[in-house]
C-alpha cells in the first residue's frame, strides 16, 4: 500500500510539473514574455528592466529552472492590471465560487446517483426513460442556455429571484440550480452505465443464482463495484469545485474565480491565468489522488495485489 | 473496399448482430443533423439577408410568432440584423468548426495512438503522460489559458477545440492496435513483411474505424457546447464573424427586450446536440459495444 | 535421409520477459527460453513439444527473427537474422513465414481471403500484378480451396478452409521456412488430419522446411523428420520422432509418451506429479526435479546438459546418462 501511494504521489507531482512546464513553454511561444507581461506601449527601459530582473536574458533552460524555483516558492507573479500579487486576487475570489460549487456538488450527487441506480435497476420501465431523457437533456443543454432560461423564467417572467450579482442567498439560488441540474444529468447517465454494466456481470448473475437475496445482491455486490467508476467521475467533480463555474458565473455576474479566469483571458493578464491554472491542476491532481487512494479500499484486487507480488 | 466503414463493420463482424431499426428519437436526430449540414452548405443561398446587413428601420423587431412580419421572420437585434441570417450563418461557422475540431481531434488522437502502440518504451510513456496531463485539466480551463496566452484566431480556435478529446482516441487506438498486434491479425500482417504505414493504414485503422466513429459521434456535440461556451464568454468567434454561442452571448443584453435573439440559436445548439448524442449513443450501443 | 545442409541455426537462445503481477506489483522476470540451440535443415522438419507455456511459441517467434532473443543468435540461410522490423528484415519475410494457432484472429477479418492472400506478393511486388489473381487462385488450389471461395470473408469459412486459406498467404512467395505454431489445436479432430496430411503435400510439392510446433506428440511424429521436447524453457531431449517415441529417453519425455492414449496400455500410465511448471519461479538444478519420479539428489543441485548418448539422441537427465543411479524423485518427501 505505501509503494501504491508513493507511485500515485509521484505521478501527482509530474503532473504538476507537466502544467508548469506547459504553462512556461506557451508563455514563451506566446512571444516576448517581458513584453507581454509590461504591456506593448511599456517603455523600452523598462521591458529591458523586466527581461533582466526575471532573467529573461539567461539561457532558456536556466529561465526554465527559476521559473521553477519561483513558482515553488509561491510566486506566481502580479496581475498587470491592479499590480496585486496573482495568488492573492485569486484566493480572495475562491470562497464566493465555492459558495456555488459546493451546494451545486450536493444537488448532483443527492440527486444523480439516486436517478441512475434507480434507472438501472427498473432498466427500461417509464422511470427509466424518463430518467434518461431528462439526463440527455441535462448533457445537451448547455449550461449558459439553462442559466438564461432559469433567468427569464424565475426572475424575468415570474420576478420570484433576483438574475444577477452577490448581495443575498437569495442570488445563489439560480446559479446553483444551474450549475447543479447539469452536473446531476451527466452523474445520473454515468451511474446508470456503470451499474448496468456490474449488474450483466456473472458474478451478480451467480450470486442470485445462489439464491442471495436480490437486493442483498445489489447493496452487497453491484453498488460497492458500480461505485469504482462513479467515483473517478465525483472526483473530477471535486477537482473542478474551484473553476468549474467558469460560464455560469458569467451568466449570473458572479465575482467568483472563474468570472476572474474571463475577465483576464480578455484583458491576458497572464499572471493570473496562469495562476488560476496552477490552481485548477493542483486541486484536480489531489482529487484525483484521492480518488486513486479511495480505489484501493473500494477494488480489493487493487489491495491485494501488492502483498500476493512480495 | 467501396462501401463504407460502418456498413462493412456491420455486414462482416463476426458474432452478427440484429440492427434493430432506429428508433424515432434517432430518425428525428438524423433528420435535423441532415438539415443542418443542409443549411451550412448552402447558406449563401438560403440566407435572405448579408448576416452583417443593418436594417435601423426595423430594429429588435419580433418574429412572426410573436407578432413580426415576413421581412424578417425570426426577427431583428438591436442593429435590425435579421436573426435567421445571422443564425444560418451561425450555424454554418459552428459547424465548421465542430468538425474541423472533431476530425483533428481524431487525427492526432489516432496518430498518437498508433505510435505509442507501435514504439512502445519511452514514446508510449510520453504519450500516456500526456493522456494524464489532459484528463487532469478540465478542458475548458486548458483552452482559455491557450486562448489568454496566444490571443485568439479562428485557425487557432480549431486546433486548440481539436486537442479536445484526443486522449480518448489515444487510448482506443492504442488499446486496440496492441490488441491486434499482439496475436491478432496486425501481427499476422507484420509478419509478412509489411511495412508500418501498410500494418497500420490498411489494417488497423479500417479494423478500428467504426470504434472511431462512435467516439467522434460522442466528442462532436461536446465540441459544440465548448465552442459555444466560449463564444458565449466573447472569447471564441469573434465578431464580426458569428456563431451560435456568439449569438448567444450577444443576446443576453436583450434578455428582456428581445428574448428571441437568444432562443433561436440557443434552441439550435441543444437540438443539434442532442441530436448528435442520440445517434452517438445509438451507434455505440448498436455497434459497439466495449465503449462506455 | 536427403542430404539438405543447414537452413536454420540457433544457438544458445534466451529469452526473458518482465511479467508484472497486478497494477502494481514489482516486475518479475520470466524466462522463458532459455538456452535453445537447434538446427533444421531444407525440406525438412522439425517437430517441438513441450507443455504448455514451456516456450514453444517463443522460440518460433525467436527462430523466425520476430524477436530479438536476449542472448544467442539465430542464422538464416548462412546470415545473421537482422533487426525487426528493418529493411533488410521485412524483406527477409518473403523467405520465412508463420501459420498460427488462431487462423481466424491471424486474418483480418474486414477483407476477402484472395485479398489477403494476394498481400504478401503485393507487399514485396512479386509478379507482375496482372499475374497476381492467377497466382491467388493456384495458392487457393494448392491448399485445397475453391478459387471462388477468394471473395469470401475469413468469418464465412469454416475453421479448416481458415487455417487452409494462413497457408496458402505464407505460402504465396514461396517461403524457404515455415513456422507452424500449433495449426491443428483449434481444428476439429476430424480437420486436424486433413490439414497434417497438406502440410505433408505441400513439402514435397515446394520443398519447404517447416518448425511444427505442438503439444501433441502423435502429431508432432507424422510430420517431423526430427523432434525436440521442450521444458521450462530449454530442450531436454532431441532424437528421432520413431526413437523418441518408442523408446523416450528423459523421464519427462517418458511421462509425454505415457500420458497418450493407447488401447490396451491403460495401466502403464505415467502421470506428472507436483505443479505445473512456472517459468518465474525455475527450480534449482534440474527443472524438472520436483516432478520427476527419478530425481536423485545431484538433481536439485545440478542443472543436466544437453549432450549425445552413444546412439546420437541428444538428452539433458543425470539419470538417463547414468551419471547417477535412479532416485525416488521429490514428490513423496515432499509429501512426508
Ligand atoms: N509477450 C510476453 N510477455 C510476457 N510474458 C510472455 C510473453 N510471451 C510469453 N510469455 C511467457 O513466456 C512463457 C512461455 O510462453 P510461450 O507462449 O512461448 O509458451 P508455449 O509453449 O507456446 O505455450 P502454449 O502451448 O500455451 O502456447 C509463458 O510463461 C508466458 O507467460
Ligand atoms: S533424473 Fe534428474 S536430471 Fe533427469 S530429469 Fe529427473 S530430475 Fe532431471
Ligand atoms: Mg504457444
Amino acid at each position: 500500500m505505501l509503494r501504491f501511494i508513493a507511485s500515485r504521489l509521484a505521478r501527482a507531482a509530474l503532473t504538476i510539473a507537466m502544467v508548469v512546464t506547459f504553462a512556461f513553454i506557451v508563455l514563451r511561444l506566446s512571444g516576448d514574455p517581458a513584453q507581454i507581461i509590461m504591456g506593448a506601449d511599456a517603455p523600452p527601459e523598462a521591458v529591458d528592466a523586466f527581461r533582466t530582473a526575471w532573467g529573461l536574458d539567461e539561457p532558456i533552460w536556466v529561465q526554465y529552472f527559476s521559473y521553477f524555483w519561483a513558482i515553488l516558492q509561491g510566486d506566481l507573479g502580479r496581475s498587470m492590471r491592479d499590480g496585486r500579487d496573482a495568488i492573492v486576487l485569486v484566493t480572495e475570489r475562491i470562497p464566493a465560487t465555492l459558495a456555488l460549487t459546493l451546494p451545486a456538488l450536493a444537488i448532483k450527487i443527492c440527486l444523480g446517483i439516486p436517478a441512475g441506480i434507480y434507472a438501472a435497476l427498473h432498466r427500461n420501465s417509464l422511470a427509466d426513460r424518463v430518467v434518461m431523457i431528462i439526463a440527455v437533456a441535462g448533457f445537451t443543454v448547455p449550461s449558459f442556455v439553462l442559466g438564461l432560461l432559469l433567468v427569464l423564467l424565475f426572475a424575468v417572467q415570474l420576478g420570484w429571484l433576483p438574475s444577477g450579482g452577490q448581495e443575498s442567498w437569495r442570488h445563489g439560488i439560480l446559479p446553483v440550480i444551474t450549475l447543479g441540474l447539469g452536473g446531476a444529468a451527466v452523474l445520473a447517465r454515468f451511474t446508470r452505465s456503470a451499474m448496468l454494466e456490474v449488474l450483466g456481470q456473472p458474478f451478480i448473475r451467480t450470486a442470485s443464482a445462489k439464491g442471495v437475496p436480490w437486493h442483498a445482491v445489489v447493496t452487497g455486490h453491484a453498488l460497492p463495484n458500480a461505485a469504482i467508476p462513479t467515483v473517478t467521475i465525483i472526483g473530477f467533480m471535486v477537482g473542478s469545485l474551484i473553476a468549474g463555474a467558469v460560464v455560469v458565473e458569467s451568466v449570473f455576474s458572479w465575482p467568483g474565480v472563474g468570472r476572474l479566469l474571463v475577465v483576464a483571458v480578455a484583458n491576458r493578464d497572464l499572471a493570473v491565468v496562469q495562476c488560476i491554472l496552477l490552481l485548477v491542476a493542483i486541486t484536480m491532481v489531489c482529487a484525483n489522488l484521492i480518488v486513486d487512494l479511495l480505489y484501493g479500499l473500494l477494488d480489493p484486487r487493487l489491495r491485494a495485489a501488492p502483498g500476493k507480488a512480495a | 473496399m467501396p462501401e463504407a466503414p460502418l456498413v462493412l463493420a456491420a455486414s462482416t463482424a463476426p458474432p452478427k448482430r440484429r440492427r434493430a431499426a432506429a428508433p424515432a428519437l434517432v430518425i428525428f436526430g438524423m433528420a435535423w443533423l441532415m438539415l443542418m449540414l443542409a443549411v451550412a452548405v448552402l447558406a449563401d443561398v438560403i440566407a435572405p439577408y448579408a448576416y452583417t446587413a443593418l436594417d435601423l428601420r426595423n430594429r429588435l423587431s419580433p418574429p412572426i410568432l410573436f407578432g413580426g412580419t415576413w421581412i424578417h421572420p425570426l426577427g431583428t437585434d438591436e442593429l435590425g440584423r435579421d436573426v435567421l441570417s445571422r443564425l444560418i450563418y451561425s450555424i454554418r461557422t459552428s459547424l465548421l468548426i465542430a468538425f474541423g475540431a472533431t476530425i483533428i481531434g481524431a487525427a492526432v488522437g489516432t496518430s498518437l495512438g498508433f505510435l505509442a502502440a507501435h514504439f512502445r518504451g519511452l514514446v508510449e510513456q510520453a504519450v500516456l503522460a500526456l493522456v494524464d496531463f489532459s484528463a487532469s485539466l478540465p478542458f475548458l480551463i486548458l483552452a482559455l489559458a491557450v486562448l489568454a496566452f496566444f490571443g485568439n484566431s479562428l485557425g487557432l480556435l480549431v486546433c486548440l477545440l481539436g486537442l479536445h478529446a484526443w486522449e480518448r482516441y489515444a487510448r482506443i487506438a492504442r488499446g486496440l492496435a496492441l490488441a491486434a498486434g499482439a496475436q491478432g491479425y496486425a501481427a499476422a500482417v507484420r509478419g509478412l513483411g509489411a511495412s508500418p504505414w501498410r500494418i497500420y493504414g490498411r489494417h488497423v485503422l479500417p479494423n478500428i474505424a467504426s470504434t472511431l466513429i462512435v467516439s467522434m459521434t460522442l466528442a462532436f456535440p461536446e465540441v459544440i457546447l465548448l465552442e459555444s461556451g466560449l463564444s458565449f464568454l466573447g472569447l471564441g468567434v469573434q465578431p464580426p464573424e458569428t456563431s451560435l454561442g456568439s449569438m448567444v452571448g450577444y443576446g443576453r443584453e436583450y434578455l428582456t427586450r428581445a428574448p428571441w435573439i437568444l432562443l433561436t440559436p440557443a434552441s439550435v445548439i441543444v437540438l443539434t446536440t442532442l441530436s448528435v448524442s442520440l445517434i452517438g449513443d445509438w451507434l455505440r450501443d448498436g455497434l459497439d459495444p466495449t465503449l462506455r | 535421409m536427403k542430404p539438405g545442409g543447414a537452413l536454420l541455426e540457433a544457438e544458445g537462445l534466451v529469452r526473458r520477459y518482465a511479467m508484472r503481477r497486478g497494477i502494481m506489483g514489482r516486475a518479475v522476470e520470466v524466462r522463458a527460453v532459455d538456452g535453445v540451440s537447434l538446427k533444421l535443415e531444407r525440406g525438412r522438419t522439425l517437430g517441438l513439444v513441450g507443455e504448455s507455456g514451456c516456450g514453444k511459441s517463443t522460440t518460433g517467434r525467436l527462430v523466425l527473427g520476430m524477436e530479438t532473443p536476449d542472448a544467442g543468435r539465430v542464422s538464416f540461410e548462412g546470415a545473421t537474422m537482422p533487426q525487426p522490423g528493418s529493411a533488410a528484415w521485412r524483406k527477409l519475410r518473403a523467405r520465412m513465414q508463420m501459420v498460427f494457432q488462431d487462423p481466424l484472429g491471424a486474418l483480418d477479418r474486414r477483407l476477402p481471403i484472395a485479398t489477403q492472400v494476394a498481400e504478401p506478393l503485393d507487399i514485396h511486388n512479386i509478379g507482375a500484378v496482372s499475374e497476381r489473381a492467377a497466382r491467388v487462385e493456384a495458392l487457393l488450389r494448392a491448399v485445397g480451396l475453391r478459387p471462388d471461395q477468394g471473395a469470401l470473408y475469413p468469418h464465412e469459412l469454416s475453421g479448416g478452409q481458415r487455417q487452409r486459406a494462413v497457408l496458402a498467404r505464407a505460402l504465396a512467395t514461396d517461403p524457404a521456412l515455415l513456422v507452424c505454431d500449433e495449426p491443428i489445436s483449434a481444428l476439429d479432430v476430424s480437420i486436424q488430419a486433413q490439414v497434417m496430411n497438406l502440410l505433408l503435400d505441400l513439402q514435397e510439392q515446394f520443398g519447404t522446411s517447416m518448425l511444427f510446433v505442438s503439444h501433441d506428440l502423435r502429431a508432432v511424429r507424422q510430420v517431423s523428420h526430427r523432434v525436440a521436447v521442450m521444458y521450462l524453457g530449454r530442450i531436454v531431449e532431441e532424437g528421432e520422432p520413431d526413437a523418441v517415441l518408442h523408446d523416450p529417453a528423459h523421464p519427462y519425455t517418458r511421462a509425454l509418451v505415457s500420458a497418450i492414449p493407447h488401447p490396451g496400455r491403460m495401466g502403464q500410465r505415467m502421470v506428472l506429479q507436483g505443479d505445473p511448471p512456472n517459468p518465474a519461479d525455475r527450480p534449482s538444478g534440474c527443472a524438472f526435479h520436483p516432478r520427476c519420479p527419478v530425481a536423485n539428489s545431484l538433481c536439485a543441485r545440478e542443472a543436466p546438459v544437453l549432450k549425445p548418448r552413444a546412439d546420437g539422441r541428444l538428452i539433458a537427465c543425470h539419470v538417463a546418462h547414468g551419471e547417477v543411479a535412479a532416485g525416488h524423485g521429490f514428490t513423496g518427501q515432499e509429501a512426508a
